[in-house]
Parts: structure tokens; C-alpha cells; sequence
């Protein structure tokens, strides 16, 4: 019995190991060494803690003062009250792009399929340097030619950047959320909806009974991920930063913990910070998917 | 090589957490005056740096050192992510030999042990090469701890042309500034005198350190914060009312549409520092020959003073196999009049060699300039600077915050000497969070 087992267990393990290993050592560590570091802080005696220098125990005193200090919490309801903008603009979009080009009478699918996806494989900080130009007054097109209509259009204002950086993410990443659901539509059975036609049904008909609840995985794990990329803003705002006086550093959470680890030199204070966007991460993402799959279940 | 596998096992019995690496990092230096290197070996010292054009000096002193090879590696500026890594180089013992390291930044690597006390090296015998106050900002607890750089002094580069057309004097005051920005805006509905950077807190530091503030002094063990003194109030109620009257233009510098603006003759003057020549002979090439520069405008014109932006230096690292060649090397990358001429022609700043003017090809006319030898305004300028000025081991963080108050002052019409209040209150915690000792100017809190 016992050999037998075993001998079925093995090249199971095997194959699991690399993931293991990696996940170990990339993932789990890491984060518990966020955790621990997150504990401490520092105390030190002289001006430059040259008359000594020691670690000690804090509980949660970094969660504490993360709390007191507000300008985390701040940064928090900042990606908060963006992903409630950006994350349904985002998911409308991707799906009206996709059930277009799924559209029986579409034309130009391969081209237009292509040419939606083509940002994503813009890097990042390349879109955000490209957008910042034609952000910029004095340089962009758009700004002259709003000049020119009498308008004023101010992108990097204290009000508006937050929106303009929205603009880049959707620019980016339509495309991409529009490929996982287009996947999805392709298995859409093709008897399902010839039979539908056969019915009668028409083609919004055919969207709102049969493709759409079908697609209906696709658009939930889109969401997921828009709720994660809006939590872990970064890239976008960094890149603006020299344009404009407006993104600050502590603009988002991601923001933030970098430059308190990175640019203060406070690693405690900055894993305190991590592990906190860490939780909200994942509370918001269960959060939804228990949210829809509750009601699938209802 | 052996040097890392030593110290790799230091490092990793040290890992636990920054305050345990900062004690390490004094630990693993070498007694002081003493160098692992024998006589007749050859040896390659590590040296990461971004300054443009430095890779030509240390070419130059490869092929005259042999045996000291030095090998460059350019890593990005430090603002942008340099420090980050040098620093966490610091804290696992794999830091190069030798790093550049900016004035404000070194106190922030004395926190971490970083910086090699050169003292007992000999250092001192070099001091009389260097300008006074930049050698000061390496000096910490009456213990050298870099070999200083290049310097920012300030001041104004003005277009001459359209002063002349517009009948503007060359302020020599900021209230005479005021006047001349209210006539720029009469003259031209497009052009500012100048743009005020809202999140650019570099730039408003040096206004301070003009106007005789000392943001940041020590007290016995601890740091005193004394962001709104009489001098920085009056400066900063100064610039209140230039944004209110729209006489300047709220915008960041050195940007693209900053530079596209000086380009187009739409903002016509910079109060900025000496290594400002490159960026606006690179970026603003249009507008050649018509540029000037001239004394900053002063507050008491019976006590001119002038300000500093930025400044960098050679700083030899704590975990250093070789402290003397990395030493001799930082001594004679900064002061060996070939190399500080190879490194003014990549613009590297104001030199720290002494009495620099006159020694290198800093005393020349440029074209740019309209062929004014404008180097000679910065040489009178840097003998204003009030050579007491210190920086905190967080001066990074207070940047920031006074980033992003003086931005929500400028954005809401509030007062920026609040701003600075905000980021003098913010400095103090910031302080208290690094386990030191501070307080702001009122009694202890």
C-alpha cells in the first residue's frame, strides 16, 4: 500500500516542486519578511545615531502612525475614488469593444482587434511620457487646439490630473481586458446561437440573453484585475510627476510606500505600508468575486 | 572580489533590519590608516556616479594609475532612484568603494554607517584645496566624511534682449524684480519674468538660504526645525503676492514646457544655479547670444547674499577594501585641474576645487551668453553663500513635503509660509520616526 502510494505521489511532486520553490521564495518569503519588518523600528541616540543605533519591537506602532499621519489613508480613498470611476469605464469599454468585433456584420476584425490591443504593448512608462506630452502646455496638440476653440484645458491641474492618468490606464489596458473577453466569446457554442436566431431572437437579443451571461468569467476576472491595477497605481503618476506639482509623493499607496522605503530610507514604515495595500487588495478583490458569486449562486 | 564573499557573510548574519546594518556598516571599515592593499598591487576601486561626462576624468586617471584602476559604474541619478540603491547596497554590504553622493543626501548615509570616516586616513592635509563651505558639508561631528564636488551657486540668468526692447532694468532687488515682472506682463500678455515651481522645493530652499533662514541647526543630540523665521516668512509673503497679482507664472521648471516657454520667449529670466548653463544652452539653443546672467536680486543690498542649489561629492564608502586609493582618487578627481576641467565640460557644476575661476575653463566668454564671461557673476556669488547651512538626515522626506504643501498653497491661494509651517511640522515626526531627536522652534515638544 504505503509503496504504491508513494510511487503515485512522486512525479506529482516533482512536477510541483519549481512552482513551490519559486513561490517560496518570491512570494510567501518576501511577504512574511514584509510582515516582520513591519514590527520594528528604530531608535537611535546622537544626530546621526552614530552614539548607537538599535531595533526595536514596535507591535503595531508603523500601523499606528500610518493611520495618524493620513496622508496613506489619503492615498487610499485617492485610488478608491478613482477604480469607482476608472474600473466600470474600463470593463464598459472592453466589453462593447469586444461584442463589436464579435459582431456578425464586423469588418475588419483582424485590423481593428489588432489595432485595440496595440497599446498594451506599450510600456508603461513609454505611454505615460507620450501621454505627458500631449498633456503638456506649450507642447501638446491638444492643448493648442482647445486654445484655439477658446477652451482651456488644463490636464495636470489638481482636479483634473487624477483623470488624465485614468486616460493613459484605459488607453493601455481596454485592449488587453478586450482579448480575455473576445477569448471568451470564441467559445461561445455556435449552435447556441444559431438556434437563438432560429427562434427569432435579434442581434441585442442575442448580447443580452445569451453572450453576455456567457462572458460572464471573462468580465469578472477583467474586474479583478482593474481593481487591482487601480489599487497599485504606480507607473503613471511617477512618470507625470516632474510635469506637474500635482502628483505628490504620497499620491497613491504604491507611491507612497516607495518613497518612504526608497526615498526616507524607512523600511518599517514603508512595510507597514505595503502589508496595508496588500489587505485592502485583497479584502476589495474576495470582496467582489464573493459579491458575484454569491449572486450566481442566488 | 574577495572583499564581497567577506562581506556577504556579514551581511547576511546582519540582515534582520536597517538599524542592526547601520551599526554593521562602522563595523566592517578597517582600522583607520590602514589599506588591505600590498605594495605593487594592483587593485580596481568601484565607483558608482552619474555625473555627465565623469567617465572622461576617470578615463584619464586609469591611464595615469595603473595600479589603481578605478572602474565607473553609471547608475541613475540619485533623486531618481540612486540612493535607493546605493542605499540598500549599504545595508548588505556590497556598496561600491567609492559613490556620489549629493550635500543634502550625506547626512541620510551618516544614519546608515555608509560614509567612511576619512579622518584618520589623512584627509586633512587636503582641506586647504577646497572651498571652505563646501568642505563644511562633509564635515560631520568634526569628523570628515567626503571629498566635496561641485556646488549650485545662484544666480539670474535674464534675457538681455527683451529687457532692452521692453525697457526693463536688470533688478538688483526683488522688489525691483516685482516692478520688472509686472512690466514683462504689460509688454508681453504671453510672457512671465519668471516661472515659480510649485513642486520644485529645491528651488524655494535656496530662496530661503538667501534670505538668512537656518532651516535645520543642532542642538546638543538634537535637531532644531525652524522652517519660518523672519527670512523665510518675508520670502515666502514675497512670492504670495507675485502669484496673487498672476506676475508669475505657477509652473514646474525644467520640464518640456518650461523649456519650450524659454524657447518662445515667454519666460524671460531664471534665478537659478550655475549648472542651469547647460540646460538651457541644451534645451533653449534658439535663443543663443541673448541670454545674460547677473547677481541674484537681494533683500539688503548693504548685505548681499547669494544662494545654493544643490551640490555633490566623492564620498569613499564605509565597507571600502582600499580607503587610501579610494581617497587619492576622490582627491584628484576634484582638484587635478585636468580632470576638473574634463568634468566643467560635461557641466557638472560649480567646482570645490578652491579659487576654481581663474584656474580652469570657467574664465571664458560664451557665446551663449552673448559672449559675457558669466561664470565670473557665479565665482562673486559663491562667496555670498551663508556657509553655515545643514541638512538633516531626512532632508529627502522634507523635500517631498514641501512639495506637496507649497503645491496646495499655490493651487488654493493659501500662504506659502503655512506650507512651510505644514512641512517644518511634518520634519519634526519625520525625525522622531528615525529614532533621533528633534523639536521645532518653540519650546520641546
Amino acid at each position: 500500500m504505503a509503496t504504491t502510494k508513494r510511487r503515485r505521489l512522486s512525479p506529482g511532486i516533482w512536477f510541483l516542486a519549481p512552482f513551490c520553490l519559486f513561490f517560496l521564495l518570491f512570494f510567501v518569503l518576501p511577504i512574511g519578511y514584509a510582515l516582520y519588518q513591519s514590527l520594528f523600528r528604530t531608535e537611535r541616540t546622537g544626530l546621526y545615531g552614530e552614539l548607537g543605533t538599535h531595533q526595536v519591537f514596535a507591535g503595531f506602532g508603523n500601523y499606528a502612525k500610518v493611520f495618524a499621519e493620513g496622508a496613506f489613508v489619503q492615498s487610499v480613498l485617492r485610488v478608491l475614488g478613482y477604480a469607482v470611476v476608472q474600473v466600470p469605464v474600463m470593463i464598459v469599454l472592453a466589453t462593447v469593444l469586444a461584442l463589436l468585433l464579435d459582431a456578425a456584420s464586423a469588418r475588419g476584425v483582424r485590423f481593428f482587434r489588432s489595432a485595440f490591443f496595440l497599446p498594451y504593448g506599450v510600456p508603461g512608462v513609454i505611454a505615460s511620457i507620450l501621454w505627458g506630452f500631449l498633456y503638456t502646455p506649450g507642447i501638446s496638440p491638444l492643448v493648442s487646439i482647445g486654445g484655439h476653440l477658446g477652451l482651456t484645458p488644463d490636464f495636470l491641474g489638481p482636479n483634473t490630473v487624477l483623470w488624465s492618468i485614468a486616460n493613459i490606464v484605459t488607453w493601455q489596458f481596454a485592449g488587453y481586458n478586450m482579448l480575455v473577453i473576445i477569448a471568451q466569446l470564441k467559445a461561445v457554442p455556435g449552435d447556441l446561437m444559431e438556434a437563438s436566431r432560429i427562434d427569432g431572437a435579434n442581434a441585442w437579443q442575442a448580447i443580452w440573453h445569451i453572450k453576455l451571461p456567457l462572458i460572464r468569467p471573462a468580465i469578472v476576472l477583467a474586474t479583478v484585475f482593474t481593481i487591482i491595477g487601480s489599487l497599485q497605481l504606480f507607473t503613471e503618476p511617477l512618470v507625470l510627476q516632474p510635469l506637474t506639482a500635482n502628483v505628490t509623493s504620497t499620491y497613491t499607496p504604491n507611491i507612497a510606500a516607495y518613497a518612504d522605503a526608497f526615498s526616507n530610507n524607512n523600511y518599517n514604515y514603508a512595510a507597514a505600508e505595503a502589508v496595508l495595500l496588500a489587505l485592502i487588495a485583497a479584502i476589495l478583490s474576495f470582496g467582489f468575486l464573493r459579491l458575484v458569486g454569491g449572486r450566481r449562486r442566488g | 572580489m574577495t572583499r564581497r564573499s567577506v562581506l556577504a557573510g556579514g551581511a547576511a548574519t546582519a540582515l534582520a533590519g536597517t538599524g542592526l546594518l547601520a551599526g554593521c556598516g562602522t563595523g566592517v571599515a578597517p582600522p583607520p590608516g590602514r589599506s588591505d592593499r600590498r605594495p605593487g598591487e594592483r587593485v580596481t576601486l568601484n565607483f558608482w556616479s552619474w555625473v555627465p561626462g565623469i567617465a572622461a576624468s576617470v578615463d584619464l586617471w586609469n591611464k595615469r594609475n595603473p595600479d589603481v584602476q578605478v572602474h565607473l559604474d553609471t547608475i541613475i541619478p540619485g533623486g531618481s532612484g540612486g540612493y535607493a540603491k546605493l542605499h540598500a547596497a549599504v545595508h548588505t554590504g556590497g556598496a561600491p568603494d567609492l559613490a556620489q553622493i549629493e550635500y543634502h543626501i550625506l547626512p541620510a548615509f551618516m544614519l546608515d554607517g555608509g560614509l567612511l570616516d576619512l579622518t584618520g586616513y589623512g584627509i586633512g592635509k587636503y582641506e586647504h584645496l577646497f572651498v571652505p563651505w563646501q568642505w563644511r558639508q562633509g564635515v560631520f561631528d568634526e569628523r570628515v566624511r567626503t571629498v566635496p564636488q561641485a556646488s549650485g551657486p545662484m544666480a539670474m540668468f535674464y534675457r538681455a534682449d527683451l529687457f532692452a526692447k521692453w525697457g526693463i532694468e536688470v533688478p538688483k532687488t526683488w522688489p525691483q524684480y516685482r516692478d520688472a515682472a509686472a512690466k514683462v506682463r504689460k509688454a508681453d500678455p504671453n510672457a512671465y519674468i519668471m516661472a515659480f515651481p510649485p513642486a520644485n522645493s529645491a528651488y524655494q530652499t535656496g530662496l530661503a538660504w538667501q534670505a538668512g533662514a537656518h532651516w535645520f541647526t543642532a542642538r546638543g543630540q538634537s535637531w532644531r526645525i525652524d522652517m519660518t523665521d523672519p527670512g523665510s516668512t518675508r520670502m515666502c509673503d514675497y512670492w504670495d503676492e507675485l502669484l496673487h497679482e498672476k506676475l508669475i507664472l505657477a509652473e514646474q521648471d525644467m520640464q518640456s514646457g518650461w523649456f519650450a516657454q524659454l524657447q518662445r520667449g515667454q519666460i524671460v529670466s531664471w534665478v537659478g544655479p550655475q549648472w542651469g548653463d547647460a540646460l538651457l544652452m541644451g534645451n533653449a539653443a534658439g535663443t543663443a547670444g541673448k541670454w545674460r546672467v547677473a547677481l541674484m536680486p537681494q533683500w539688503d543690498s548693504s548685505h548681499p547674499a547669494a544662494a545654493n542649489w544643490g551640490g555633490s561629492s566623492t564620498a569613499v564608502m564605509a565597507n571600502s577594501q582600499y580607503p587610501e586609493e579610494a581617497m587619492r582618487f576622490a582627491v584628484w578627481l576634484n582638484t587635478n585641474l585636468d580632470s576638473v576641467n574634463l568634468l566643467i565640460k560635461g557641466g557638472y557644476g560649480w567646482p570645490a576645487l578652491d579659487n576654481a575661476y581663474h584656474r580652469t575653463i570657467l574664465d571664458r566668454p560664451n557665446k551663449f551668453f552673448g559672449g559675457q564671461r558669466y561664470n565670473e557673476i557665479f565665482a562673486a556669488a559663491d562667496k555670498q553663500i551663508d556657509d553655515s547651512w545643514m541638512w538633516l538626515p531626512t532632508t529627502a522626506s522634507t523635500l517631498d513635503h514641501l512639495n506637496a504643501s507649497i503645491a496646495g498653497a499655490v493651487n488654493s491661494g493659501g500662504r506659502l509660509v503655512d506650507a512651510l509651517r505644514t512641512a517644518q511640522r511634518q520634519t519634526v515626526d519625520d525625525l522622531r520616526a528615525k529614532g533621533l531627536k528633534a523639536s521645532g522652534p518653540g519650546k520641546e515638544r
